[in-house]
């Protein structure tokens, strides 16, 4: 409780410098609602408020901060997106998918492929890429992974990581290095109050809210999440009870394959396909995935929006600077503060 | 549909049994003979530039072909030359490296490498050894100012590029009677950006416009640039310059294309996307009008459109301007070795030092070195998008259609 306390108060003036005026206040304001929920929340909320307050004051037009914002949200959801998969993979099998990027990437190559040669929608294709990466995930798992499962982490990570570059490399060697498209038929721009966004973001965003639902019905009200969460909360007891921990690893290594398939689809029209194109999202996504506590779908999804608006908000409060700089400076403020993610239980 | 599949489990899984693979590899299958030379091309063959980098490999290979085709090098009893490939994966450390073990092998000279970072790694490799190094495409200024000996290089300086294309917005805007007079920079974060900015905006006070905001960003990892040219639109700037790799590049447009700032032209410098066949197909309408001070081939010359003809027959791909001076570079190399009648390092050296060789880039002049190792030659010009083909447009004699100007309406 004290150690809750102390993060609320002090991840508050942590984050935008010049503003030790506000937070106090703030402080004080959240008592009787962080009862309902939940501090750490509550205090990323506020934390949010005040840094978008002030990128209305620092910027030189208001309208340059709702872009930021705007941007920032689609962006984040996007983040969220990739995160999800790994998130889940991380909660359950405790493993540090470093291939998730390069599944990614072979998500982007069969819409790509199926788009230029049979002339589909991009977003029809998600109906191939999930289920194929479904399949490659689970034989993935209990062909390569399987006998490294309980093993140190280093063996897990090393193996996903050979994985990473045999994809990246055969997929190189398949399609080439050249940058190709994926144009989305009766895409354009759309106005958001003074900012622009476009509609094919909008809709990646709007995938994105709509898979961190399916997956978190599935693991709240279903069998099988019923048992992928006892499985991720005490291996041996699921097996006491009769859950063939073999096939839930499996599965849910499938399944968070398949999602950086259905996040494949949906970034497609926004991203230059490449064969690295997957591992640019591969260091943004494991902030994320720390950030939002591991193994929790939601938190991917609030993490990804942090990060996102971090990043976009940073060209406002760090003119000239990586806006990987204010990513980071974020991440270490919540490692700092809230090492277990801002939705994790403490271990 | 099963094609998919195949391509998509098949693939992966097959080389995964085969226990990974190294990426790259090296093409020195013979070797050890002692009437070929070994000259060495080292480039990023995997990695986020391989598209670049295999490309530059490419164009190194067709230029050793040509020259063995024509006779090898005559002084030397009509020695082949043979290129040893090597991949520096865009590491510096790599790099450095495979540098080492390319000159162990008894590379008379080094091509490449692309990133500044890779370049001035190799290029100390080469200064201890004392083997010529050629960089085909690297930017940064730094890398020359060491007092380096044995590093050359062809491409344009990023100081060159910038006061070169400022000058170019310049003349181009105040011909069409719509003189530039603030002009937002947008750039990558890196020595290339900043360095090529620096100089465009010192050049820009002399010819007296204003050179705000400059806008940076992180190319390896940027996903939307809607935010920095919302600041540009904000700005009140009438002309978006911009300088980065090719991937951004696009992201700009289609930023461009959302946010619609009011500027009278979208103007690369040394901007990796504007300029290249394939920018106009990715970008679609909106990348319409771009320009793009850069080095570039001469395409009004025919051996230049017969390499490009021939590029396209092998590799079925366009060639790319990285290709033509990776192509240039080894022809820098074998020109200098024909004149020292020897394979000798040392001596391929001092001859590359007195080279004077028509080029396929346009250029001021043939390829000659200064004692910092610059190309004398080398300049950018400038070239429009127009119509969905990159066209040279300026200056006058290299032109082969009228810049049009303003570019944008918004």
């Amino acid at each position: 409780m004290t150690n809750n306390q102390q993060s609320v108060s002090s991840s508050g003036t942590g984050v935008p410098e010049e503003d030790t005026a506000t937070v106090p206040a703030k402080g004080r304001g959240r008592r009787s609602l962080g009862a309902a929920l939940g501090r750490s929340q509550l205090s990323v909320v506020a934390v949010l408020a005040v840094a978008v307050l002030l990128a209305y004051l620092l910027a030189d037009s208001p309208v340059i901060a709702t872009q930021a914002i705007v941007t920032g949200l689609l962006i984040g959801g996007v983040y969220g997106l990739v995160a999800m998969g790994l998130t889940l993979i991380f909660g359950v099998l405790d493993i540090v998918n470093f291939a998730h990027g390069a599944f990614l990437a072979v998500a982007l190559f069969i819409t790509y492929w199926l788009v230029s040669s049979m002339g589909l929608h991009p977003y029809v294709t998600i109906l191939v890429t999930v289920p194929v990466m479904f399949a490659v995930g689970w034989a993935v798992q209990r062909g390569v992974l399987s006998g490294a499962m309980g093993k140190p982490l280093e063996n897990q990570l090393l193996i996903t990581l050979g994985i990473s570059l045999v994809i990246e490399n055969g997929l190189l060697l398949l399609f080439g290095a050249n940058p190709r498209s994926v144009p989305l038929p009766g895409d354009r721009t759309i106005g958001i109050l003074g900012a622009v966004a476009d509609l094919s973001r909008i809709l990646a965003f709007v995938g994105a809210l709509v898979l961190a639902g399916v997956l978190f019905l599935v693991l709240q009200r279903t069998r099988l999440g019923t048992a992928i969460r006892a499985v991720a909360a005490n291996n041996a007891g699921a097996q006491l009870v009769g859950i063939d921990t073999r096939r839930i690893y499996a599965l849910t290594f499938a399944i968070g394959t398949a999602c950086a398939g259905a996040a494949g689809t949906l970034v497609s029209p926004l991203v230059t396909v490449e064969p690295s194109t997957g591992a640019l999202f591969n260091i943004v996504a494991f902030v994320v995935v720390v950030i939002g506590g591991m193994g929790n779908v939601v938190g991917a999804l609030v993490g990804g929006f942090v990060i996102g608006l971090a990043e976009q908000l940073g060209t406002i409060f760090l003119p000239g600077q990586s806006p990987l700089l204010s990513v980071f400076i974020v991440f270490v403020l919540v490692l700092f503060f809230r090492p277990q993610g801002l939705f994790g239980r403490t271990s | 549909m099963r094609k998919a599949w195949y391509a998509v489990l098949v693939a992966p899984l097959a080389l995964a049994a085969c226990g990974g693979s190294s990426p790259g590899g090296g093409g020195a299958a013979g070797g050890g003979s002692g009437e070929t030379i070994k000259i060495a091309s080292l480039h990023p063959l995997s990695g986020a530039a391989a598209a670049d980098g295999q490309q530059m490999d490419n164009g190194a290979k067709l230029a050793v072909e040509a020259i063995n085709a024509a006779g090898g090098i005559k002084s030397l009893d009509g020695a082949k030359l043979e290129l040893v490939s090597a991949d520096s994966q865009g590491k510096p450390e790599v790099g450095q490296s495979e540098a080492q073990r390319l000159i162990q092998e008894g590379a008379v000279g080094i091509v490449g490498t692309y990133q500044s970072a890779v370049s001035a790694n190799v290029a100390t490799v080469a200064e201890r050894n004392k083997v010529p190094f050629v960089i085909d495409v690297s930017s940064a200024d730094s890398i020359l100012n060491q007092g380096y000996k044995f590093t050359f290089r062809v491409q344009p300086s990023a100081t060159v590029i910038g006061e070169e294309g400022a000058q170019y917005l310049f003349d181009v805007s105040k011909a069409a009677g719509e003189p530039v007079k603030k002009v937002a920079f947008l750039h990558e974060q890196g020595p290339f950006g900043s360095g090529v900015r620096d100089a465009f905006k010192k050049k820009a006070t002399e010819l007296g416009f204003e050179v705000a905001p400059a806008i940076s960003y992180d190319a390896a990892s940027v996903a939307d640039l809607t935010t920095q040219v919302t600041q540009v639109k904000a700005s009140g700037a009438d002309v978006l310059a911009v300088a980065g790799y090719y991937r951004d590049g696009v992201l700009v447009a289609k930023a461009v294309n959302s946010v619609k700032p009011p500027v009278n032209a979208v103007y690369g410098v040394a901007n990796g996307a504007f300029d290249l066949p394939q920018f106009p197909k990715d970008a679609g309408t909106a990348g319409e009008g771009y320009f793009d001070a850069n080095y570039h081939p001469d395409y009004t010359k025919q051996p230049m459109k017969d390499l490009a003809a021939l590029y396209k027959e092998k590799y079925k791909d366009d060639i790319r301007t990285g290709a033509v001076l990776s192509h240039e570079s080894v022809r820098v190399i074998a020109d200098a070795l024909e004149r020292a009648k020897s394979a000798e390092p040392a001596k391929v050296r001092d001859a590359i030092a007195q080279s004077n060789l028509e080029s396929l880039m346009a250029q001021s002049g043939p390829i000659a070195f200064d004692e910092k190792g610059e190309n004398k030659g080398a300049i950018p010009i400038l070239m429009q998008v127009q119509k969905g083909t990159v066209n040279q447009v300026w200056p006058k004699e290299l032109a082969q259609s009228d810049p049009i100007y303003p570019a944008v309406t918004p």
